[in-house]
């Protein structure tokens, strides 16, 4: 299926009765060389590298709901590369440049808006590791700009700079930061790499994985048995059910993360704006609506839907940072399952069992890394070695001490 | 979602701080090997449904309890205070700062007839 | 040496009074926090008996003229307008009086001004109950001396932010029955 302009007004004439599946859909294989557990952006954008850079394509990818109906379907769509300790640092800013040609890679519009995204701060102290993290993220390679309390009053007239609990010192502006439309990053891929033959199965849930003498031999389904040389476990905040049938324990604990969306503004927040200290960040999605979050309910759940203290407490910064949102009419709220791990840190790496992958560890930022996430996560595949962006991101550095924690608050899964 | 303080009763959950699976009250030996302190650190089950974590009622009574709940109903399935969990908080004691194992004292062999 | 000025917790800010219901400060008890030592409760509760009280049960007050004990937590309890000496030895006493503002609630409708406020069903609030709870984002100990009359203690660090939301709470209630 290609898609125009023309197409569009010459379906909009025609009633629409003309639109094809963009993806075949496809009853499993008894066996294929390899299988993605997890039809979610992180699994589709594995199973497209492992075709396009790997030239692999008997693969299935197999999605217990419908594909990009997770995490990649339910988010902010913040996209951004400034990270601090080196490991995320090179990992995000090889994302980030993904992303920057992914409209032309994939053919499809995934509205990749490099906004800038504004960090903002309340104090000396934060105002120097905000410094230091620009710092950091130049000599990556990336972009960074430190703004006083004029330079973002420039850019963000209507915050609130005279509330004396939080004063505005200033942001830290990363201008090619921003957002992208969520739905259509996991299409994009999801037919990228169906046009490459992997298979896309949905409603095709995982129950068992099979393992013969240390070594993965293939999954049961609800669509009956399938067997695989290789299988990657990619299902976010599903991790440690998938994992417990290979018998494992992860560092992982799920939790959930509520967002919100009003009514349709015009516009009138042009970038993406990230109030630390309150737990709060927003910005406005092409269809006007004001998309803001807050911080996790804080404890474990698989609920995919949150309490209304959070709620309130995001109501309260968001008011706090910019009164001007009070009147915006709430429209929407729904919450995700996080993968979170002690260190705020994703895992990609090999598990003690051959042929058995694993890429989870989100916590609540992996869309932004949805390709670099299925960059690395194929190179590990069809090599068998880490890619050298993806090579910190292991499942034993809890046990050997190289933990990668970006925020410093320590071995608590949920405060990361 | 409304948590029973065995103490205060049913009260509000933003009353309560959570701090994590309860796997948390029950520190390995001092001289444990570094897997024991990953497993209580990081490792978690993590199970959808029936869990058991470490709540703080920290706006209420500060009594630190051990609540059992379903993590994808939120259904609140039971609570006890963490001092009468069946703890092994009497075989450590806190010294200079650090938490240190009591030697068990040297005790006289029990007499014959009152094995269990 | 300089001179300093004794101010109260809400000195400036209170009393305020709203239609029929008023908020002021409580001043001049003396605050003690009461924790059991081991092995003392027996002696204790004989002890707070002299004194026309008793070890109260979680969320109570014991009042007796002007003294009162209030549940405080877990083997702990607050004495308030009452001079601790007799509890020495059996408790840790530790005074307190100086930590706390005291704000006294007090009309028809308190309970409703409270509910804006603090995550519990205040309607059932009956005298001799307390509670710690939350007022807002504090920290609160709410005591039920007489029907109507609901006395609020958080941190005096708070005392400022306590009466803001207090009042703002009563001005609020007050704007909408004259709707």
């Amino acid at each position: 299926m290609r898609y125009s302009g023309f197409k569009v007004i010459a379906e909009g004439l025609g009633g629409n009765k003309g639109w094809k599946p963009a993806w075949r859909d496809p009853d499993p294989k008894p066996e294929y060389d390899i299988i993605i557990i997890g039809g979610g952006g992180h699994g589709l954008s594995t199973a497209y590298y492992l075709a396009k850079n790997h030239g692999l394509t008997n693969i299935a990818v197999l999605e217990k709901g419908y594909l990009g109906g997770g995490n990649v379907g339910r988010n902010t769509t913040i996209v951004r590369a400034n990270y601090f300790l080196p490991g995320n640092q090179e990992f995000y800013s090889h994302s980030l440049k993904l992303w920057e040609g992914l409209e032309s890679e994939l053919n499809y519009n995934v509205m990749h808006s490099q906004r800038g995204l504004i960090n903002l701060f309340h104090s000396d102290g934060q105002r120097d590791a905000f410094a230091r993290r620009g710092n950091a993220m130049i000599n990556q390679g990336d972009d960074a700009e430190l703004l006083d309390r004029e330079g973002v009053r420039r850019l963000l007239p209507y915050l609130d700079f005279e509330q004396t609990r939080f004063p505005i010192y200033g942001g830290l502006l990363h201008r090619r930061g921003g957002s992208a439309r969520h739905d259509a990053v996991a299409w994009g891929y999801a037919r990228g790499a169906d046009r490459r033959g992997v298979d896309l199965i949905q409603n095709c849930e995982v129950t068992g994985i099979d393992i013969q003498d240390g070594r993965v031999t293939g999954v049961q389904t609800t669509r009956g048995a399938i067997r695989a040389k290789k299988v990657g476990i990619i299902v976010a905040g599903r991790s440690g059910q998938v994992a417990a049938m290979a018998g494992m324990r992860l560092p992982v604990e799920s939790h959930i993360l509520q967002a919100f969306v009003t009514e349709g503004l015009k516009p009138v927040i042009d970038h993406v704006v990230s109030f630390g200290m309150g737990h709060f960040y927003i910005s406005q999605s092409d269809k006007g609506g004001l998309v803001f979050g807050g911080d996790l309910d804080f404890y474990a759940s698989y609920a995919a839907r949150g309490n209304l203290p959070m709620v309130e407490h995001v109501m309260e910064a968001g008011m706090t940072l910019m009164p001007m949102i009070g009147k915006a009419k709430v429209l929407r709220s729904w919450g995700g399952i996080m993968d979170m791990t002690p260190d705020g840190s994703p895992i990609i790496d090999r598990t003690h069992i051959d042929g058995l992958f694993i890429d989870c560890g989100w916590n609540y930022g992996g869309f932004k890394a949805v390709p670099a996430s299925g960059w690395c996560m194929a190179h590990l595949m069809a090599t068998g070695e880490s890619h050298e962006v993806a090579r910190r991101f292991r499942l034993d550095r809890f046990v050997t001490g190289h933990l990668l924690d970006e925020e410093g608050t320590g071995s608590q899964h949920n405060l990361h | 979602m409304r948590i029973t303080c065995p103490l205060c009763g049913t009260r509000d959950r933003r009353e309560f701080y959570y701090y994590g699976d309860a796997v948390y009250a029950d520190r390995p030996d001092a001289g444990a090997v570094p897997e024991a302190w990953n497993d209580y650190l990081h490792l978690r089950d993590n199970p959808a449904g029936e869990t058991r974590d470490l709540w703080y009622h920290e706006m209420g009574c500060s009594s630190w309890i051990e609540v059992t709940r379903n993590t994808v109903t939120h259904a609140i399935l039971g609570t006890r205070l963490v001092s009468e969990r069946n703890s092994r908080r009497d075989k450590f004691v806190y010294q200079e700062g650090d938490l240190r194992e009591i030697k068990p004292q040297a005790t006289k062999p029990e007499p014959k007839g009152t094995e269990e | 040496m300089a001179r300093l000025i004794e101010k109260t917790p809400c000195e400036a800010l209170l009393p305020v009074t709203c239609g029929a219901l008023t908020l002021r400060e409580l001043v001049g008890d003396r605050v003690t926090s009461v924790a059991p030592l081991r092995g003392q409760k027996t002696k204790l509760a004989a002890a707070l008996k002299k004194l026309g009280l008793a070890w109260p049960e979680p969320n109570r007050v014991i009042a007796k003229d002007r003294a009162s004990i209030t549940w405080t937590g877990r083997d702990q309890a607050f004495l308030i307008g009452a001079d601790p000496d007799t509890l020495a030895g059996l408790a840790a006493l530790t005074d307190q009086t100086d930590g706390w503002a005291r704000i006294r609630l007090e009309g028809p409708g308190a309970a409703d001004v409270l509910a804006r406020l603090v995550p519990l069903d205040l309607r059932a609030f009956a005298p001799g109950q307390a509670a710690r709870s939350q007022l807002g984002h504090m920290m609160m100990i709410l005591i039920s001396p007489a029907p109507g009359i609901f006395d609020i203690m958080v941190f005096r660090s708070m005392a400022a932010t306590a009466v803001h939301e207090l009042h703002h709470a009563m001005k609020a209630l007050a704007a909408r029955a004259a709707v």
